[in-house]
């Protein structure tokens, strides 16, 4: 337990000191940013895909709507201390209009529901051209300086992981773990499911909704193909199945192997596009086949088998 | 009832008409049942009588097509699950549906964090209510193993200590001696009783006649949805209509 802390805070510690250490390192930066951002959203959507169990794959409209409004908001003079939290509320609003309704039906309803929301709400920002700009998208003239814009992606990040902490540990995360264990037993033992999964829903909505004003304030330009795109409502499912489903620092360590391949492949590939959703379909098999716990299911097997040694064998290490 | 003023009861629960249609089948047909506070009430009757659908009925687990149940004077009908749990009136499975990834403790947990009110604030307060329900059912050494790990005895009596923990004043088990053995169902009527003597009040659904006859102290026979007798366990056992449903006509 001890050692997991001192980890935590060297690497918050390393996080926080490189711009100052290396305050020219742009790509870098770029890298780490996107490593925070996705780190955010990928620990908020395990708050409902993973301890709840209730797979969405339309968390990137909750991602838009918050991008959108903020970019919206600052076109129109907005202050920044009102537009954060407004790109906080809309998400959580809009969130409820799906989880209202589909937290309703037992088993793979609420996935399937994700999707044909996530779908609509794209299609909704694609011809709301006076509201959105259209395919063209919306371009930010000025924005916080980039470094600002790091250690908003590296709060944020700390933040949703300490969301995910905090409900591991109390009473709403036994609530979400017995809805997903078995919705039935739950119910009868006085949870009540469908509020459970809604506030879970919720929560998760609003992280992804600051996640999308500081993505918009960082890339000064969203269109509905990249903040509402499918491939980037899969992105969030990716991330925590690759670090470990329902875990604290599983969605992180996602998001860190994900950002880094598909940066890579894309270098490497530069005439294959989406060479990286290929490899992440390969990745996502063989962790479904051979260890559906991730990159931390690993780990804690390779520390079972250390242990596992005969006494002598162990005395050496 | 011919009870004396010193016998009075408090009914604590009742169904009024109770039915439930599956279309054309009529699992339970028109249903009166009143529950005294404090008593062991068996609900006995062959396969397919509506027993488990009857205790579905009044935890809310499933609505009624027509008909009422009441709490304490409040009618509760057609509440879900959870809000008849907090409410005060629980129901165990009568098939084990531990929460398969947690402990033995955090299966009970759940039940402390969420069931009637006081409920005990924060993550040390609740185990130490889950440990309380534990022991009562002779699981504190199991409570850090998976729920998985017991064996159907240990699994039933974790149903019974989940339960519990909700705090209940009114507990329904659902067939909790099937499939245990002559030691385990002693073990487990102790258990019953002794949750009573800790003024919980309990209906049971049970096969056993013999296990039904030593702790109920009233018994409804429910046969084809229908409430065909009810009243002392002695008198309702050796009552005609309740052979010839259980052995057929030829033995009555």
């Amino acid at each position: 337990m001890a050692s997991r802390a001192i980890a935590a805070a060297v690497v918050a510690a390393a996080a926080v000191a490189f711009p100052f250490a290396a305050p020219h390192a742009e790509y870098a930066i770029d890298v780490l940013f996107l490593i925070f951002l996705y780190g955010a959203m990928a620990t908020a959507w395990n708050y409902i895909g993973g301890f709840a169990g209730q797979v969405s794959f339309g968390h990137a409209a909750f991602l838009g709507i918050g991008a959108y409004t903020t970019m919206i908001m600052i076109q129109s003079n907005i202050s920044l201390w009102i537009a954060v939290p407004v790109s906080a509320l809309l998400p959580g609003l809009y969130s409820l209009l799906i989880g209202i309704p589909a937290f309703r039906l037992r088993g793979p309803y609420f996935s399937i529901a994700t999707i044909g929301i996530g779908e609509a709400t794209r299609l909704i920002a694609l011809n709301l051209n006076s509201l959105t700009g259209g395919a063209s998208g919306l371009t930010l003239a000025s924005a916080p300086p980039k470094v600002v814009l790091y250690f908003a992606a590296l709060a944020l990040c700390a933040a949703s992981i300490a969301i995910a902490a905090w409900i591991k540990s109390s009473r709403f995360g036994y609530a979400l773990a017995a809805v997903r264990q078995d919705p039935d037993a739950a119910e009868t033992l006085g949870v009540a499911t469908t509020v459970t999964k809604t506030q879970a829903l919720f929560l998760s909505a609003c992280v992804l909704g600051v996640a999308g004003s500081v993505y918009a304030l960082y890339y000064q330009f969203i269109s509905p193909d990249s903040v509402f795109g499918f491939s980037t409502a899969i992105s969030f499912v990716i991330m925590p199945i690759i670090g470990g489903i329902g875990t604290i620092s599983g969605p992180l360590i996602g998001a860190v192997v994900y950002t880094f391949v598909r940066e890579q492949l894309t270098a490497l590939l530069a005439n294959f596009s989406n060479a990286d959703l290929l490899a992440f379909g390969l990745l996502l098999i063989a962790i479904v086949v051979f260890e559906p716990r991730g990159i931390l299911g690993i780990v804690d097997m390779l520390r079972r088998r250390m242990r596992a040694k005969p006494p002598d064998a162990v005395a050496d290490g | 009832m011919a009870e004396t003023a010193a016998e009075a009861t408090e009914t604590i629960l009742s169904g009024r008409a109770l039915t439930k249609r599956f279309g054309g089948l009529v699992a339970v047909n028109d249903v009166d049942v009143d529950v005294q506070r404090g008593e062991i009430l068996g609900l006995i009757g062959p396969n397919g009588a509506g027993k488990s659908t009857l205790f579905r009925l009044i935890a809310g687990i499933m609505p009624p097509t027509s008909g009422t149940v009441s709490f304490l004077g409040r009618g509760i009908t057609g509440r879900p699950a959870h809000d008849v749990c907090v409410a005060g009136v629980v129901a165990t499975h009568q098939i084990v549906r531990p929460f398969r990834e947690m402990s033995v403790l955090e299966n009970v947990m759940v039940g402390a964090f969420f069931g009637r009110r006081p409920r005990p604030h924060g993550v040390p307060a609740a185990r130490e209510a889950a440990l309380e329900a534990l022991a009562l059912c002779a699981l504190e050494t199991r409570a850090n193993s998976p729920a998985r790990a017991l064996n159907l005895s240990g699994q039933k009596r974790l149903e019974i200590a989940r339960a519990l923990a909700t705090r209940p004043q009114v507990l329904l088990l659902d067939e909790v001696l099937a499939g245990l053995n002559p030691t385990e169902t002693d073990r487990t009527l102790e258990l019953v009783r002794e949750i009573r003597d800790r003024g919980v009040t309990i209906v049971m659904v049970e096969h056993n006649l013999r296990a039904v006859r030593g702790l109920c102290s009233r018994i409804v026979v429910l046969v084809e949805g229908r409430k065909i007798v009810e009243g002392d366990p002695d008198a309702v056992l050796n009552d005609e209509r309740v052979v010839t449903a259980y052995l057929g006509a030829t033995h009555a």
